[in-house]
């Protein structure tokens, strides 16, 4: 027992042991490199495409806004979730965070849409509206009839024998334009996004 | 003599700040980077930061989630039984916005703002521990540096 505190005194006096009691340093606080904070710009001129936009799963997080002569998406804090989504989705690399860009550009990932028509045959009246309004169409086909039928085998969707057949979903570019003159919006159109690895377009 | 006093104060409520946190409905994912801070990782107490289950054994109250309607006025009252000097920091979106939860049809009130008068927010779905850290240390100090001077 008197030895014990006799080591303690001993073991106190040290004069490391006094320097670390009395200047010993917390460690600085610092986030890890792979740490994935908000989306910052990178300085890549923004097309406005708004894909970033579109792909984010929060109300409110991101919107692309004017700046004088270029466009530019801004992320609001207390809406962000911080995913990553709109980095990955952005062509044109306007957006950064953590190691997200250098990540995809090892992986060759990337994100490919494309658009479904889909038309509720209860309530469509096939009136043709939405063939004759559909810009694709008008490439496709420019003797398009008023009523919606068409020859011509590339057009994305045609009146045939007194129904409305989607053909060529896949040249949808995403307009929506069939969904605004539908007069009983029975046409919808769902934009689908996917995630590819090593696929080059 | 009453400025070295203060000083003294000052010095130790920087290095002693009595945290206390409530979950108003949020999904667990911040309370968890809140547990994260008390773990030898990032080591709470290393900074003088010391979390209490009592709000009156507390200064600093960490508010998370997205105020549900039964908390509505617990809220509150929770905010009453602190002692002065006070303040509250929300952590994560949902005391901001409400994130995932404020949808149509939601039974959620945020922001928090709007119940207690909250200092500082910590934004983030969730924040991390460094962030919550960061938050705590650099306004807690600020908040009650001579604090007896200022109430009168």
């Amino acid at each position: 027992m008197g030895l014990s505190i006799i080591w303690y005194l001993k073991e106190f006096c040290r004069g490391t042991w006094i320097k670390t009691f009395l200047f010993a340093k917390t460690a600085p606080l610092v986030d890890p490199p792979y740490f994935r904070g908000y989306p910052t710009l990178t300085g890549k001129e923004c097309t406005h495409c708004l894909s970033c936009m579109m792909i984010c799963p929060t109300p409110g997080a991101i919107e692309v806004l004017c700046e004088g002569e270029t466009w530019a998406p801004k992320i609001f804090e207390g809406h962000c979730i911080r995913c990553g989504l709109c980095i990955e989705a952005c062509p044109e690399d306007v957006l950064d965070a953590g190691r997200v860009l250098e990540t995809q550009a090892r992986d060759g990932t990337s994100l490919s849409v494309r658009y479904q028509v889909a038309v509720n045959p209860d309530t469509c009246v096939r009136c043709g509206n939405c063939v004759v309004a559909c810009p694709v169409n008008k490439e496709a086909d420019p003797q398009l009839s008023a009523t919606g039928t068409s020859a011509n085998d590339e057009v994305i969707m045609r009146i045939h024998r007194g129904n409305l057949w989607v053909f060529h979903d896949e040249k949808c570019t995403g307009c929506k334009t069939c969904e605004g003159v539908c007069p009983t919006g029975s046409i919808r159109i769902a934009r689908v996004a996917e995630g590819r690895q090593g696929a080059e377009e | 003599m009453t400025g070295m006093l203060q000083k003294m104060k000052n010095a130790v409520r920087s290095r002693s700040i009595h945290v206390t946190y409530v979950d108003t409905g949020s999904c667990n994912g911040c309370d968890i980077e809140v547990l994260a801070c008390l773990s030898p990782r990032y080591d709470l107490e290393q900074y003088g930061i010391y979390v209490h289950n009592n709000p009156r054994e507390a200064d600093v109250l960490l508010v998370l989630g997205c105020c549900t309607p039964q908390w509505e006025d617990k809220l509150k009252g929770l905010w009453e039984k602190i002692p002065e000097p006070k303040v509250a920091i929300a952590i994560g979106n949902c005391p901001l916005s409400g994130c995932v939860f404020n949808r149509e049809g939601s039974y959620v009130n945020p922001p928090a703002s709007k119940h207690i008068p909250i200092a500082a927010s910590v934004p983030g779905c969730p924040p991390r521990p460094t962030e919550i850290i960061r938050a705590i240390l650099s306004l807690a100090p600020t908040v009650f540096k001579d604090y007896e001077e200022k109430r009168e």
